[in-house]
This record gives structure tokens, C-alpha cells and sequence, in this order.
């Protein structure tokens, strides 16, 4: 496929000077549409592929990691397209700019935004193929294409009885022209929208298939693993190459940016030689604070630095000082891991000046970059195949495997496949940041009248932004690459979008209050860090939604009326409040030893309410049950919204129970799941979901239902036990 | 040194090293990529795969202790081209979501159904809860392994 990125990508020079690119209309040019008479293939737009032998392939453009976007967006186009969604056939997306998400303008998935921004073009997409093909064979019988319709597949005459499969018509369909818009079905004509319930990759992922980046088999392959430094940012000063080299099946040693690479014929005696491997660290320019050390820096800037204001209503210092009472909290939350279960791994090949890369990616053309920056290519010398992920959760935003297998590659002249161990993907993780908040409020009379939020910690962009910024401008000379970074963080929020991972979740404030102040003291104490998800809705929501539980205990109501009743303008939260105090029996009798927790956190434009049942027994928290009300709009797949929210709930309260990443002199002391522990099946809570009837157009249900949990975990411990938690992971014995 | 090996009632004579963990013979010498790397240390489950009807951990048993043995990977739990009971009712409750736990999750639950094939919903989560899924499809796993165990997930065989 020939690609020529300039001739639809539109640079011109905004209003402030800066470079601002506009993208183009998926289907206008770049890759190649149309019908190809050789092959068959018909070719309407980026999406869709139609073939004489009436085969239907679908490019998806936002990875599959579970959450759901194989089965869902091919719902979409199946709707649409009038086909059922079993005959789609699915290709993961190659690096191009048609598959960016128009969110970021870059090729990614994350962000919980894949249906949400799939929602009109794929199905219009499949609208306008459809279109094409009514009319072609409205052409062929000489009727008029309003009268014909479809079904599964066909076009059907307007006798009702004679038909023509899709596969017949392709020819013909590329050669229409569809003028004016097209229009879509009403919601009552559609048969999988919001009925489909069967996962599409089920059989695939239930059978073993080699689906995964760390399936990939090449001929001749070889495997390589990496030392890194135990302390981020540590340079080899000696290593002993040469007896390692001599170990059975080493291929190589040497040294890349990020540590030591041992290559073998084999991953396990890759594996024997690094453990040979002896390596003298020099830790001069090394990360070398410990966890206290964060923590402390954080205060330190607390109070040095009231921080940059994010929101800001009436005025917080007034309400202050004609307040009844002003009651202060202060929240700590630790570095977390992601842990997905597939490690980090990636597979690339050398070849005639070009390098070919096999990964699971949420940003492919991230990766492209990654591996331009560490050899001599440029990112059009690189093709980027995406697999499914092994999990992603934010983790495979970031290429750093990718640049660490492309500088293993440039070295090899055969295949490699580079395995992190899971002490590795532990220790070398780029972190949910460690976060502190200061919370302020006023009361008077029971009521509210003033809310303070300092939110001090890093923001994720000034990481992301060193390949992120060039894959949004991929022709940049390469040693423009930095500085195309520190411009992003430099003109972030003016030029760039601004970067809310750190403010997410506490400036969006819902409930009814006059003064507000919420700011951001921006301090990073150089820890890597990335987006984890939920990203900066996974500690506000824990902030926010336990001072607003302190603030009901301190005005003496209850914690679900107390919010309902300063939340009384905003009726999506109001409902996902009511229902889910119905489905969790909020008011309802507990067993000795029981408590309830509620909280209601909207995220990525989905509102989800939790109220938490837990105990304590033999010295562990226990959680009984979880209900949870989601308004995520329209639910393409119901049983999909429901696991997603499920998934989510056990993935914050792993959090909430377990997570904690911390650092000893710089060094990760967590390593495999004994001390990094993951929830499992026999601490698993029975799970309720009730989701929202909704028509609104639909958002994201990947990330939203982790920030309630952990609040309303915490919650229920305090109706339990009469002590309040401001720290976590949570204890039983606080 | 050449090790004799039988797969999925195939038998294989091997040129590996001993030591070398059967997880990666079976993923790299014979290609069967179904049974999955997660921690090498027996924590996660990911690896799991039956050693003369045992559910065993491959990531940590040396291919050596396993010489003449019989394995069966999940490519091998099915009998030829019809599924196991099991991996019907996974496809039937959308239990996989990233899947890449789901091998192992099916080789522990037939594992027990093999044992026990009307376990009570607590002998199941016991037996289930070796096995780590870290996009949270536990009630999904639960309700497709009692389903096989009530009959209601189309037909019980090899179950």
C-alpha cells in the first residue's frame, strides 16, 4: 500500500502562530479506495473491504485488548451494512492516517473513546456501502434503488423475491456516486445495536490461538531479553561481554540505551546468559529517591506552591471565614502497576533498509517513531503489524519495548523476539503516579458553601509527549524529535490539547457548591509514569468521592442523600445514584459486621454509581458485593458494557485492597504477583450491573468503572469501623 | 540430549536442554503458542497444562521431569475438531476478554470437572482461584464451568 501523508494532511498556520494539522475525511485519499479489477476488491473507504467471492473484511483501527472494540465496532458496520456481524472479517489496522483517533490525532486506542468516536463514521461507513450496492442493483434490474432493500448480505428486488448477493455488485457499487447524506437506520430498525451478545473473538481466545504479540513466529527467529538498570536512568559503566558471549546458543551482548541485551537461539538460554550477565551501574545521573522521598517532595511543594488554579468559582476564602465549620483532609495514593498478563514483548525484523515490527500496541504509529529513534530509519522504513493485547490498560500507550526490540533488530540480521520477565514488566513499568490531595471545605448549617482541592503530583503528558509529539508529525527530522516534545509540554493547553491526566475527575466537581478552588501543584519527582486505567479519575475520584463521605458524616446525613440533594441539577448522576442505591439495597438490613459504601464518579463522559457491601474477617477486608448503575448513553453490546464495568471494578479494587509500587533508593522493590498481588477468583465480591436505558449517543465503558470502587470501598470501612482511611492500598487494621 | 515427549498423543523426540521450563518446548519447540507465559513462577496460571491428567504449572517444571510423560495443551483438550465441553460454554458466556489467562483457566476448570464433575460452587472457586485474570472475567468463568456442570452449555462431552 502506498501512502503519501502530505497529500492529505493539511498543515497550515493557526491563529497563534503554531502548526495546527487538520485531518482529513476517513475514505478521502491516503490509502487506496476503489474497486481493483485483478483481485476483486472493492475498496468503498478505509474501513471496509468488499470482494467478488462476497467476502467482507473490516480494518479495525482501535486495538482489541479485551475491552471490546473487535466485537463492538463491527457491530456498528454490521448494522449498517446489513450483514450479521459473524461474517465480518477482521484486520488489525496498519499504521496510517486515516485510523487516527480524531480525540488525539494520533493512531491510538485509549482514552475509552474508541466507540465513542466510532460511533457516526463507522456507521456511516457501512451506510454508504450499503447505499452503493442498493443502487448498483437497482441499475442491473432498472427499478428505482428506494424501492430495493437489503437483508444480510443481499440486495432485494422490489418483488420481494429475487436477490443479489453484495459479492455480485461490488463492481458495479465502486462506480457509484452517492450524492447528498446518507441516511442511517432509525433505532428501531436495528437488529444488532444494542442486542449483539456474543463476543466475537470468544472462540479465538478459548481455543489457544496464536493471537498475541508474544505468539509471533518467524522463520530463523531469535530471542533476545534485556538487563535494565535497577535504578531508572543508570548507564552500564563494564559488563562481561565476552563470557556471556561464550554461553551456549548466545548469539550476542551488547549495550542499547536501556540496558544490556543478551540474543540466543533460544529464550531460555537467553534467559541462563543474563543470569551470567554481571553488570557495574552507574548510578551518577540515576533515580535515587525512595517512596518517602516522593511523598515528602509533595508536601514540600504543597506548601511552597498553592499550585495553578484549574477552576475557580466565587470565592473558597470568604466561604472560609464565615463558615460553621472547615474541616481538612489530606489523601495519599501510591504508584501503581499495570500488570497486564501478557509481559511486554515485542518481535522485529531487519531487512533491505527497512524494519518490520509485530506488537501489541495501543499506538502503532507511536511505535514507529520508537524504532525510528533508535536506529538509523525513518518512520515510512517502518511497518507496524498490531496483534491482539494481552491486556493493555494504558501500558502499551508508551514504546518502550518497541525502541528496546528495534535497537536489538538494527544489530541482528534475523528475526528477534524480545520477552520481558514479569519481575521486568514489575520493576520497569512506567507507573500510575503517586498522588497527594489537600481537600478543604466549609460548612455552614449542614450545608456545603465551600470546596478546596490541591491536587499535587506529575502530569503524564511531559512522558508521553517524546514520542507522541513527533507521531503527530512523522515526517519531523529525527533530531527534531525532543524538541517537538518539550514544544508539546511548552504549548500544551495553548497549541496542543491540554493534558488532564492529573486534574481529571477533580475539576469537573459536580456536586452544587458556590465557592469553588481547585488547583494543580505540578511537581514530578522523575519517577516514570504513564496512563493507567482511568488514569487521573483513578485517584481524584478516590479524593473527591471520600471527602464528600467525610463532609456527609461531618453535616450528619446520609452519604446517598447527602450527595443526591447537591446533585439535584444534574440528572444523569441523580439516576445513576437512584438506581444504584435500589440494586444495592442502600437502606436495607446488613449482617453484624457488614457495612455499605456508596460513590459516583463520571468518567470519559460515563456517569457509574457503586455502592460496596464489605467486612472484615480474620484480619482482611472482605468484599461481599459490588452494585453498580452506568449511563454510558446507548450500549452497543449490553453484555459487553456490563463485563467492562465488572472488569473494572475488580481492577480498582485490586487497587483498593493490594496496590502498591514502592521504591527503595530508586529501586522498585515489587516484583512478581506474591508482592504485587492481583485480585483473584475466592476474593472476587459478587458483581450487580444495571445499566442506564439510554438513547444518548454512547461513551466509553473501558475505564469508568474503576474510580467509584475504591471510594466506596473505603466507605463502607468507615460505617464499619468509625475510622477514616486517607491512604492506600486499605487495611484491615487502620 | 534427546528427550522423549508425548504431546496431545503425539509423541515428540526433543533436542532441548533439561532444565529448560516445558512452557517454552511446547511454545517454541513445538509450536503451540495456546499455553501462555505470565510470571514463571507458578503465581499466575496462565501456563497451565495437564501432566498425566494433573493440572501442572509448565512455566516451572523442567521439560526433563517430564520425560515419557503425557501432556495435553489446550490445543489438545478437545477431541480433534469438536471442542471440550468447557470451550463451548467460554465461547457461549463471552467469558475471554484480552483471553490471554483463558488457556490456562480452561485447563484448571477441566481439570476439576475430570475430578469432580458436580462440584459445589465453592470446590469450584477453590479450584479456580490459582488462575489470575487481570480483566476481572471471574463471574463469567464461574458461570460457564457450572453451566458444563448442569448440562445446560449443549453437550457434556469430555467433560
Amino acid at each position: 500500500m502506498s501512502l503519501n501523508r502530505r497529500e492529505f494532511l493539511k498543515v497550515s498556520a493557526g491563529a497563534s502562530g503554531s502548526l495546527l494539522l487538520s485531518l482529513s475525511l476517513p475514505g478521502c485519499a491516503g490509502l487506496q479506495t476503489g474497486y481493483q479489477e485483478e483481485t476483486g476488491q472493492w475498496r468503498p473507504d478505509a474501513w471496509l473491504e468488499l470482494t467478488r467471492d462476497d467476502r467482507i473484511f473490516f480494518t479495525l483501527a482501535r486495538v482489541e485488548m479485551g475491552q471490546g472494540t473487535y466485537t463492538g465496532l463491527t457491530t456498528l458496520i454490521a448494522e449498517e451494512l446489513d450483514v450479521r456481524p459473524e461474517t465480518i472479517e477482521q484486520r488489525f489496522a496498519p499504521v496510517a492516517d486515516e485510523y487516527r483517533n480524531p480525540l488525539y490525532n494520533l493512531q491510538l486506542t485509549g482514552g475509552s473513546t474508541s466507540v465513542a468516536t466510532s460511533w457516526e463514521p463507522l456507521r456511516t461507513a457501512g451506510a454508504s456501502a450499503r447505499q452503493m450496492l442498493v443502487m448498483a442493483a437497482a441499475r442491473v434490474w432498472n427499478v428505482e434503488a428506494i424501492n430495493c432493500s437489503t437483508r444480510e448480505g443481499r440486495v432485494v428486488h422490489p418483488n420481494g423475491i429475487d436477490s443479489m448477493p453484495y459479492g455480485k455488485l461490488v463492481e458495479l457499487a465502486s462506480k457509484e456516486v452517492i450524492r447528498g447524506d446518507v441516511a442511517l437506520k432509525p433505532r428501531d430498525q436495528w437488529k444488532y445495536i444494542g442486542k449483539q451478545n456474543h463476543r466475537l473473538d470468544a472462540e479465538l481466545k478459548s481455543t489457544g490461538a496464536p493471537i498475541y504479540g508474544i505468539d509471533v513466529e518467524l522463520p530463523e527467529m531469535v530471542h533476545a531479553v534485556v538487563t535494565r538498570s535497577p535504578r531508572y536512568g543508570g548507564k552500564a559503566r563494564e559488563f562481561n561481554a565476552d563470557s556471556v558471549r561464550a554461553m551456549p546458543g548466545v548469539l550476542d551482548v551488547f549495550e542499547i540505551d536501556r540496558g544490556i541485551a543478551v540474543v540466543a537461539d533460544k529464550y531460555w538460554r537467553a534467559r541462563k546468559a543474563q543470569a551470567a550477565l554481571k553488570v557495574d551501574w552507574d548510578y551518577s545521573e540515576a533515580l535515587g529517591l525512595s517512596t518517602a522521598d516522593v511523598f515528602e517532595s509533595y508536601s514540600r511543594a504543597a506548601k511552597d506552591e498553592e499550585g495553578e488554579s484549574e477552576r475557580s468559582e466565587g470565592d473558597y476564602d470568604e466561604a472560609e471565614a464565615s463558615a460553621d465549620k472547615v474541616v481538612e483532609a489530606e489523601y495519599e495514593q501510591p504508584y501503581l502497576a499495570h500488570s497486564t498478563l501478557e509481559p511486554m514483548n515485542a518481535t522485529a525484523w531487519y531487512r533491505g533498509a527497512r524494519m518490520e515490527v509485530w506488537a501489541a500496541t495501543q499506538g502503532p504509529d507511536l511505535a514507529r517513531i520508537a524504532v525510528a529513534r533508535v536506529t538509523d530509519l525513518s518512520p515510512e522504513d517502518v511497518t507496524v503489524n498490531t496483534t491482539f493485547l494481552g491486556g493493555g490498560f494504558g501500558r502499551r500507550l508508551t514504546q518502550d519495548y518497541i525502541e528496546e526490540v528495534a535497537a536489538i533488530a538494527f544489530r541482528t540480521d534475523r528475526p528477534v523476539k524480545l520477552i520481558w520477565s514479569r519481575e521486568e514488566d514489575t520493576q520497569h513499568d512506567l507507573y500510575r503516579p503517586a498522588m497527594l490531595h489537600r481537600m478543604k471545605a466549609s460548612l455552614k448549617q449542614g450545608d456545603v458553601t465551600g470546596w478546596h482541592h490541591q491536587i499535587v503530583g506529575p502530569q503524564i503528558l511531559n512522558w508521553y509527549v517524546r514520542n507522541a509529539g513527533p507521531a503527530q508529525f512523522p515526517w519531523t527530522p529525527k533530531f527534531l524529535y525532543d524538541t517537538l516534545g518539550t514544544v508539546g509540554v511548552w504549548a500544551e493547553g495553548i497549541a496542543t490539547p491540554k493534558d488532564t491526566s492529573a486534574i481529571e475527575g477533580a475539576v469537573e466537581y459536580p456536586y452544587q457548591v458556590a465557592n469553588i478552588d481547585i488547583r494543580h501543584t505540578q511537581t514530578d519527582p522523575g519517577v516514570p509514569i504513564s496512563y493507567w486505567r482511568s488514569v487521573g479519575y483513578s485517584h481524584n475520584g478516590f479524593a473527591v468521592e471520600t471527602f464528600m463521605d467525610e463532609l456527609a458524616h461531618e453535616a450528619g446525613e446520609d452519604p446517598y442523600r447527602f450527595r443526591r440533594r447537591m446533585l439535584a441539577q444534574e440528572p444523569r448522576y441523580l439516576a445513576v445514584l437512584d438506581r444504584v442505591a435500589r440494586l444495592g439495597n442502600w437502606s436495607g438490613d446488613l449482617p453484624d459486621g457488614r457495612a455499605r459504601g456508596i460513590a459516583v464518579v463520571r468518567s470519559f463522559g460515563t456517569y457509574v454509581a457503586q455502592v460496596v457491601e464489605a467486612g472484615i474477617e480474620n484480619g482482611a477486608i472482605r468484599v461481599y458485593r459490588v452494585s453498580a448503575a452506568v449511563d454510558c448513553g446507548q450500549a452497543i453490546n449490553p453484555r459487553i458494557v456490563s463485563d467492562q464495568i465488572e472488569g473494572g471494578i475488580l481492577f480498582g479494587l485490586t487497587a483498593a485492597l493490594y496496590g502498591e509500587i514502592t521504591l527503595e533508593q530508586g529501586e522498585v522493590q515489587q516484583s512478581n504477583f506474591h508482592n504485587y498481588q492481583l485480585l483473584r477468583q475466592y476474593d472476587k465480591p459478587e458483581v450487580a450491573v444495571d445499566i442506564i436505558d439510554s438513547q444518548a449517543a454512547p461513551t466509553g465503558v473501558g475505564e469508568p468503572g474503576v474510580p467509584p470502587v475504591i471510594p466506596a470501598l473505603g466507605n463502607a470501612l468507615f460505617a464499619l469501623t468509625g475510622k477514616r482511611q486517607r491512604t492506600l492500598p486499605l487495611k484491615a487494621d487502620a | 540430549m534427546a528427550l522423549s515427549l508425548m504431546v496431545n498423543g503425539v509423541r515428540h523426540s526433543l533436542d532441548v536442554e533439561g532444565d529448560t521450563p516445558l512452557l517454552w518446548v511446547l511454545r517454541d519447540e513445538l509450536g503451540l503458542k495456546g499455553t501462555k507465559f505470565g510470571c514463571g513462577v507458578g503465581l499466575c496460571g496462565a501456563c497451565t497444562v495437564h501432566i498425566n491428567g494433573e493440572a501442572t504449572r509448565s512455566c516451572s517444571i523442567p521439560v526433563s521431569a517430564v520425560a515419557g510423560d503425557e501432556v495435553v495443551t489446550i490445543e489438545g483438550l478437545g477431541d480433534g475438531d469438536t471442542m471440550h465441553a468447557l470451550q463451548k460454554a467460554w465461547i457461549e458466556h463471552g467469558v475471554p476478554q484480552c483471553g490471554y489467562c483463558q488457556s490456562g483457566q480452561i485447563m484448571s476448570a477441566a481439570y476439576l470437572l475430570a475430578n469432580n464433575p458436580a462440584p459445589a460452587r465453592d470446590e469450584i472457586v477453590a479450584a479456580m482461584t490459582g488462575n489470575l485474570c487481570r480483566c476481572g472475567t471471574y463471574t463469567r468463568i464461574i458461570e460457564a464451568v457450572e453451566s458444563v456442570v448442569s448440562g445446560a452449555s449443549t453437550q457434556t462431552e469430555g467433560a
